[in-house]
């Protein structure tokens, strides 16, 4: 619904509600005046309202009414229950239409006539003395039978909501974080207690409301993309007739929802980058006929949600980002030296764009390219905890991807420990974790830089405890410490050495002081599980600081020129199986290693699986032995399709592998042995592994299949084999779907577009007319034909 | 006049601070510092789901830190937003301020003269009243270092 029409009903339900008494009791004594006034002015205000939208009844009844007591309040008529009667029949009918408005029904005709005649003085006295009922009458047939039900239902269905101060909400959300921590302090005090049935039950609900409550709370924060979206339109018409060109605007992913506060964090970049686009991005008419494109530029905004990440992304199809003269402006800036701009990838050509000081454009208009730009617009992102990338085409366009996290205070972050405390990392900078003692890691030292070559990147490598000055910079045993990869969003590489990786966790991240935040190196503050305190770390500030951004542009050429050569040797994970036994993986099938609880994993029989954030994978490695107890460690395989979990018991080291594998006849899920340090080691079988367990992954955008309309059978028989077969069953509102199943005696045809058309017949022989169809029931010959046309699409 | 006053013990002085910003007085247990941050933030603390920034007053004041008292006392305030933990030595009552805080001649040393308001008498003597505001900025601790 319309927001000024639900303003509209909302004003009205008010109104109605506040001068319900006052009817009452100018019922009980039409002759008091101040009770006429409320009135008066009820129907006043319904009328005038009425005005700006089209409602002839309303604005008819509420006049009739208005007129009426007019009279009355001018001396020229006597109040009487008669005319208080007819007014309040009014009234009724006001609110029951209102009622229909709200619903979007159509209210029912007639009626009216007969509620504004009574309301004329002693023209018909036996009808008016006699109107009390009547007017009763009159409404009754109208409103009450026919609409005090549904009424009843509608008032029920319909959304109601309220306007509240958002310091409120704070403080609500305040509280319920408050109760999370009370929470979990007591889970800790329940667990040294040890097992208490009588407690844990109810305090696993506790917990469990709890965190619904949390979620409502969250969600009450957000506010829809729609809001700023809705105001985009008007920029972007503006400033293209005051540029002289024209210009569409499409969006997708309105409904994605953001936070109320980062909506508006976004507003300001967001402008700017439309503002570029428009000036910069997209060519005037005359030469985009030439360029043969459309003669209108078309600026696309689209939003994605993905996990706690939202992807914004604004692209334009004009003439794209024009690297040379980009470079060239960099090099009169005096920012990059010609042989920097030459060595450099066109990729991070287009990062240039964010460099403090360049603008493209030749001439400084009022809109744009005044320099101040792109760079701040990074900055302003960043600082929000998001990221801002660029992808351009010459001649094709350009797009601009922001991602931003969910909310300002959620964060995903990735806690490591240095100097005996926990610090939280931002997850979105965390490229990679690596253990200083691995093979495939060397130190080196260039001056008073410490470098780490990694996979024949060789990148600047900063210790945590010294930046943080609570290690000597000499005393850094530098093997025993854990390597997080950093990328910041310029795409500048360091390693960070912490003395541990503890856990991924979602961090609620509070302001911290200023003068905390001179250092430079904290973002926020957030609060462990125990309610201690713990420090973000404000990445980018401490790069800089490190005059890392600086140095990252040799590094960056280091990295292009390194990562040509390439290692021939195998790289294998290390672990221990549940029987103790040491085996070897190949590293390229580990995706990540998993920690999940005893309780996720599911064994019936022939059939393990594990469950890892709500997905099901299948589980090999439990035959070695018993699973532990409590926590189990997880290498989560990937043959690039599919995946699956193999528990070990401890994960030891990534090595090379130097000798060749000598393979292996005896065991068929093991691929051959190895020495590794001298010792053999069995290497799982990776194909054999996934040949027995893979179960296919569902596809991103698995091909859709339409079914036959209104059949109850292909809803609850077909459905599920459909969907089991990988398909995903098109809803009635989508036009276009793969494959289109229809019953062969159904004689209209699905007029909505197929590729493939797959006709059913009831009976099991063919019969005339139906000699291209498959019985219903022969599961072969449908999987048969649904797989065809799956190879069909893909070919 | 009659401003309520929350009586402490900073460097061993009897100061006060003003009675309407404090929200509470709390005993802290565990500290959480913050490398990097200066000297005077001796870390954080949290109350409740709130992480409170622990000022050492008599580090911000530019004197050098004493025995760390057992007891540690604070005073959580509210400055432009940022919640604080104001460590004193001792804090005992709130009490009433029978003047209007006065300058001294000569001062009160180059810490206090900058954190305070001037002095007051109460019924406990003479009392140095505090700003917090100039507490938990750096220029006080600047001066003394």
């Amino acid at each position: 619904m319309d927001d000024l029409l639900a303003d509209f009903v909302a004003e009205t339900r008010e109104m109605l509600e506040a001068s319900g008494g006052e009817i009452v009791a100018w019922e009980a004594d039409p002759s008091d005046k101040a009770r006429l006034d409320t009135i008066f002015r009820f129907v006043h205000t319904v009328k005038g309202n009425c005005g700006f939208f089209d409602f002839p009844r309303l604005e008819r009844l509420s006049h009739a009414a208005e007129d009426a007591l007019a009279e009355c309040r001018g001396g020229r008529r006597e109040p009487d229950p008669v005319l208080v009667s007819a007014v309040l029949a009014i009234i009724d009918r006001i609110s029951a239409m209102t009622d229909a408005i709200e619903a979007e029904e159509e209210f029912p005709e007639g009626g009216d006539d007969e509620l504004i005649a009574a309301l004329q003085p002693g023209d018909t006295p036996g009808a008016a003395i006699a109107s009390k009922p009547a007017a009763k009458q009159v409404e009754a047939p109208a409103a009450d039978n026919d609409d005090a039900a549904p009424k009843a239902a509608r008032s029920n269905g319909v959304q109601r909501s309220i306007r509240l101060p958002t310091e409120l909400l704070d403080e609500v959300m305040k509280g319920v974080s408050d109760m999370v921590l009370a929470r979990n302090d007591l889970a800790r005090r329940l667990r040294e207690a040890g097992e208490q049935p009588t407690i844990d039950g109810p305090f696993d609900r506790l917990s469990t409301i709890l965190a619904d409550v949390r979620n409502a709370i969250t969600r009450m924060r957000m506010q829809r993309l729609e809001h700023l979206f809705g105001s985009l339109p008007r920029l972007v018409r503006d400033l293209s007739t005051e540029l002289g060109k024209q210009v569409m605007v499409d969006f997708e992913g309105g409904e994605v929802e953001l936070d109320r506060e980062m909506v508006e964090m976004v507003r300001d970049p967001l402008t700017h980058i439309i503002r570029n686009a428009i000036d910069h991005g997209l060519e005037g008419p005359g030469e985009r006929i030439k360029g043969n494109k459309r003669e209108i530029g078309l600026l696309k905004f689209a939003a994605r949600q993905s996990g706690n990440q939202i992807t914004l992304t604004i692209t334009d199809d004009g003439r794209g980002i024009n690297t040379e003269r980009l470079a060239a402006k960099a090099v009169a800036a005096g920012i990059y030296s010609q042989a920097e701009i030459d060595s450099m990838s066109e990729r991070r050509k287009h990062y240039l764009i964010f460099e403090p000081g360049l603008s493209t454009a030749d001439e400084v208009s009022a809109v744009s390219g005044r320099g101040v730009g792109m760079d701040v617009v990074r900055a302003n992102i960043e600082r929000v905890g998001g990221s801002i990338d660029v992808a351009s085409k010459p001649g094709e366009g350009t797009s601009f991807y922001l991602k931003l996290p969910l909310t300002l205070s959620i964060i995903a972050a990735l806690t490591v420990g240095s100097g005996g405390q926990h610090y939280a990392i931002p997850r979105s900078y965390v490229e990679e974790i690596v253990f200083g003692s691995s093979d495939h890691v060397e130190f080196a030292q260039a001056g008073a830089r410490r470098l780490v070559t990694f996979r024949g990147k060789r990148v600047p490598c900063l210790s945590l405890g010294e930046i943080l000055g609570t290690e000597e910079p000499e005393g850094t045993a530098w093997e025993s410490k854990t390597l997080v990869l950093v990328r910041l969003a310029s795409d500048d590489i360091f390693a960070l050495a912490v003395d541990r990786v503890y856990d991924h966790e979602d961090v609620v991240v509070k302001p911290i002081a200023p003068a905390i935040m001179e250092t430079g190196l904290y973002a926020g503050t957030t609060l462990l599980d125990d309610g201690r305190p713990m420090m973000l770390l404000d990445l980018p500030s401490i790069a800089q600081k490190q005059q890392l951004v600086n140095e990252m542009r040799s590094a960056t050429r280091v990295v292009e020129e390194e990562a040509v050569e390439s290692r021939k040797t195998h790289s294998i994970m290390l672990f221990t199986g549940l029987d103790g036994r040491r085996r070897a993986v190949r590293l390229e099938l580990v995706r990540r290693i998993d920690t999940i609880a005893r309780e996720a994993i599911d064994i019936d029989g022939a059939r393990v699986q594990a469950v890892i954030d709500g997905t099901i994978f299948p589980l090999v490695g439990h035959e070695h032995g018993e699973l532990p107890e409590e926590r189990c460690r997880l290498l989560r395989l990937s043959d690039g399709d599919s995946e699956l979990v193999y528990v070990v018991r401890e994960v030891l080291d990534a090595a090379d592998m130097d000798g060749d594998i000598i393979p292996s006849a005896t065991d068929p899920l093991v691929e051959g042995v190895t020495l590794i340090g001298e010792r053999p080691v069995p290497v799982i079988d990776g194909h054999a592994l996934f040949a027995a367990h893979s179960a296919p992954k569902r596809e991103v955008q698995p091909m859709t299949c339409r079914l036959p309309a209104g059949s109850d059978w292909a809803h609850t028989i077909l459905e599920p084999l459909i969907e089991a077969a990988g398909y995903r069953v098109a809803g009635d509102h989508e036009e276009q779907a793969d494959v289109a199943i229809e019953l062969a005696e159904q004689e209209e045809s699905t007029p909505a577009s197929a590729h493939h058309v797959i006709r059913l017949r009831h009976e099991p022989e063919a019969v005339t007319g139906t000699a291209d169809s498959i019985y219903r029931y022969d599961r072969d010959a449908l999987l048969a034909a649904l797989k065809q046309a799956r190879m069909g699409k893909t070919a | 006049m009659n401003e309520l006053l929350l009586m402490c013990m900073i460097a061993g002085r009897r100061a006060a601070i003003p009675a309407i910003r404090v929200q509470s007085v709390i005993e802290i247990d565990e500290i959480t510092p913050i490398p990097g941050a200066p000297s005077f933030i001796r870390g954080l603390t949290a109350l409740r789901s709130q992480a409170l920034t622990v000022i050492d007053c008599t580090v911000a004041l530019g004197l050098e830190p004493g025995e760390t008292p057992t007891q540690q006392r604070a005073a959580v305030v509210d400055i432009e937003g940022h919640l604080y933990a104001l460590l004193v030595d001792a804090a005992y009552d709130v009490g009433e301020a029978r003047s209007e805080p006065i300058e001294v001649p000569g001062g009160f040393g180059p810490g206090w003269q900058a954190a305070a308001r001037g002095m007051v008498e109460t019924d406990g003597g003479p009392t140095l009243l505090i700003e917090v505001e100039k507490l938990v900025t750096a220029p006080v601790a600047q001066v003394a270092a």
